[in-house]
């Protein structure tokens, strides 16, 4: 089973931003971003990344599993896509 | 761009505080490509009902007030707070300095 363990004790705080504006470009090549405004994406994305650990986790310990399986993260997601749509 | 999602794939592995699997990993890296889609196409509905062709931070406020994130008891600058390093919130919170200017201008 590979299980990768490695849990950063440090991560950074800092935002993709030039990462961010490059996708949104990629996607809607005719809409322009305001000067924060990736910022505020970036908030989204990690509040949506938050909800989304914490989901897994909650079924994986439903499951008494010790390690956050692929089925887990399956279920979570179709919860926490449907709840963070616009 | 996948070197972009690792990024938060790493905050993933350490928001769940749990060992995650490698194929568990690449299920949400799947995830995060679905959301960036659902998330450009929202923003785009939203400009476009304003009549507007740039994406304002009141767009990104009103997305986050319909995914339930901001409410009447948490709001955006309470979330700002909570989860953005300092030199970001002072881009997005008004802030009064020196010489009687507010920084960002409203």
């Amino acid at each position: 089973m590979a299980v990768s363990t490695v849990v950063s004790k440090r991560i950074k705080r800092k935002a993709p931003r030039a990462f961010l504006r490059r996708t949104f470009k990629q996607k809607k090549p005719h809409l322009r971003l305001e000067t924060a405004c990736d910022l505020l994406i970036h908030l989204n994305c990690l509040l949506f990344v938050h909800r989304l650990a914490e989901e897994s986790r909650t079924n994986a310990c439903e499951n008494k599993s010790r390690v956050i399986k692929k089925d887990h993260v399956l279920t979570a997601a179709k919860v926490i896509l449907k709840k963070s749509r616009g | 761009y996948k070197a972009g999602l690792s990024h938060y794939m790493k905050l993933f592995s350490f928001y769940s505080k749990m060992p995650v699997e490698k194929k568990a990993l690449e299920m949400v890296e799947k995830c995060l490509d679905k959301y960036f889609q659902h998330l450009c196409n929202d923003l785009e509905a939203f400009s476009a009902h304003a009549g507007r062709k740039t994406v304002k931070l009141e767009d990104l406020e009103l997305l986050l007030r319909r995914q339930g994130l901001v409410t009447d008891h948490v709001s955006l600058h309470v979330l700002v707070e909570r989860h953005l390093p300092l030199e970001y919130r002072q881009l997005l919170i008004p802030c009064a300095f020196s010489g009687n200017s507010v920084s960002p201008a409203q």
